[in-house]
């Protein structure tokens, strides 16, 4: 018992030595700032949103998302969100009618974690842009599954690796059960 | 014969009754913890919102049982009572299929997460998977973890064959390595004590793997074989009683790590008004009762379990195994919120 305590204790810290080194970022990240702040007043629309959080976000193809909803509903982002480490950012379109906007977004932390979050902006005067349409920059499909997703390569639905994972793990009930004994004593 | 059966029947609903409870666990947890929808961004759907959680519990489910069916041989010792080699057989097989679910739980695991990460995509190609273990350290991870299970799988099956010539330490250090990698690539906390705070969190995930399995080892696999069980049963009770002071003192660390770092509210509000706080009480609760019900099996029970005489031990202890694997499942929602 005192031999296996003191294998264990190693191990435990050959452990840690590996993955502290291969994962030195691991946190709850979290929104720090934004440009426009939340609940600003602007007289003209910002032509960029800018989220600044206090990790690295993780880049790669559609991964992270912002979102800019007017007070009509209608989608005001003008591109897709690009990462600079911990900072992420996205075009505005010309904005349309006044009102409150919200910005949402969507992150994929350093860790592999989901960040979202919302926020607002009140814009005082209307501009005489227009809002995006299908096949716009930054266009975000809310329907994916109705067909034409944004970069749909045609893999499988989940249920279907799910159903997979099921019967792989039927076979190995079946091997563990039907392996014979070499020695079995009685 | 019969009485044998109806064992055989109790030891199969304990099983029911800890994957049960987890679940439901898992299903209040979520409950507690609602996401509001983001505007104008996707959120991935709904087999993804639960069904993420539910393969994580099941994946620390068969990594607990893992570890413990594992750590069987150790905890019976070398000085082995008559009929204990058959017994140990039939724990061999359990740990090989519990072995090779943990596999199989954590690659179901890496497509979920791929897909939570993905809420574009209409499905999942291999090649986002691969993708995203190219990218994110929790998608290594899990890869690793998979292979390490299977190489505990293969030990299990050899050791059905060649018996104790597989060292049993090797198979309980393979089952314990595969729990290492995950928690570190999960929530930690971005505060100075980072490096602390992980080290207490791989504690806190062994010592509670160790606690568990080995409990549900003992009581499932001897619990028909009194002179087996008043072999074993006190020296797992010395084993549990460092496990629960490691769990209560790594857990009270990383909660309060956590708690403390919202900043602007205090302690008590974080606590009582958030459902990471909420999740946190839960699982103090669900330490408290473990902590009330391990006493009870070793004062009350253990006395006469070393006599050999019949006692209620499997009702204590599929209630304490109950209580562990819910506190399994708050623990997995735990992990995936964002605390405040």
């Amino acid at each position: 018992m005192r031999k296996f305590a003191k294998a264990l204790s190693v191990l435990t810290l050959a452990g840690l030595g590996l993955f502290a080194l291969a994962a030195p970022a691991s946190a709850h990240n979290s929104l720090t700032g934004s440009n426009p702040a939340d609940k600003a007043v602007l007289d003209a629309g910002p032509a960029e949103i800018v989220l600044t959080f206090d990790q690295p976000v993780q880049e790669g193809e559609g991964l992270n998302s912002i979102a800019v909803t007017g007070p009509d509903g209608e989608q005001w982002q003008g591109g897709s969100a690009s990462v600079d480490s911990n900072v992420v950012s996205a075009p505005v379109r010309e904005l349309g009618p006044s009102g409150t906007y919200t910005i949402g977004y969507r992150i994929v932390s350093a860790d592999g974690h989901p960040v979202s979050g919302e926020l607002t902006f009140n814009v005082n005067t209307a501009g005489s842009g227009t809002p995006a349409a299908e096949g716009d920059p930054g266009w975000i499909d809310m329907d994916p599954s109705a067909g034409g997703g944004n970069g749909d390569d045609g893999g499988m639905p989940i249920w279907v690796w799910l159903v997979g994972a099921v019967v792989l793990l039927g076979a190995g009930l079946f091997v563990a059960l039907r392996i014979g004994g070499g020695k079995q004593p009685e | 014969m019969k009485e044998a059966r109806t064992t055989a029947v109790s030891r199969l609903h304990l099983v029911g009754i800890g994957i049960g409870a987890a679940l439901l666990a898992v299903l209040a947890g979520l409950l507690l913890t609602p996401v509001r929808p983001i505007t104008g961004v996707l959120e991935p759907d709904a087999v993804v919102r639960y069904g993420l959680p539910v393969v994580r519990v099941l994946f620390d489910l068969a990594a607990v049982a893992t570890v413990g069916l594992n750590l069987l041989p150790i905890l019976v010792g070398l000085s082995r009572p008559k009929g204990a080699e058959r017994v140990l057989t039939g724990a061999r097989r359990a740990a090989a299929f519990s072995a090779l679910a943990l596999a199989v739980a954590a690659l179901a695991t890496l497509v979920l997460q791929t897909a939570e990460v993905l809420p574009h995509a209409a499905g999942i190609s291999f090649s986002r998977v691969t993708e995203y273990v190219a990218t994110v350290s929790a998608g290594k991870a899990l890869v690793f973890v998979a292979a390490v299970a299977l190489v505990s799988f293969g030990l299990s099956l050899w050791s059905v064959r060649a018996g104790e010539a597989v060292p049993a330490e090797l198979r309980a250090a393979v089952a314990l390595f595969a729990l290492l990698p995950l928690p570190v690539t999960g929530h930690a906390t971005n505060w100075r004590w980072q490096d602390y705070a992980m080290i207490s969190m791989e504690l806190h995930v062994l010592g509670a793997a160790v606690w568990t399995g080995g409990l549900g080892a003992v009581v499932i696999a001897l619990a028909a074989n009194r002179t087996l069980l008043a072999h074993t049963l006190p020296r797992f009770s010395r084993l549990a009683t460092a496990c629960l002071c490691v769990v209560a003192a790594t857990g009270l660390f990383n909660a309060a790590v956590e708690l403390t770092s919202v900043t602007g509210r205090g302690l008590v509000d974080v606590l009582f008004g958030t459902g990471y706080g909420l999740l946190v009480i839960l699982k103090l609760a669900c330490f408290a009762g473990l902590a009330a019900l391990g006493a009870n099996i070793r004062w009350r029970l253990l006395p006469g379990i070393v006599r050999h005489q019949r006692t209620a031990l499997i009702g204590w202890a599929a209630l304490e195994i109950a209580v562990m694997c819910a506190a399994f499942g708050f623990a997995v929602v735990l992990t995936r919120t964002p605390v405040a």
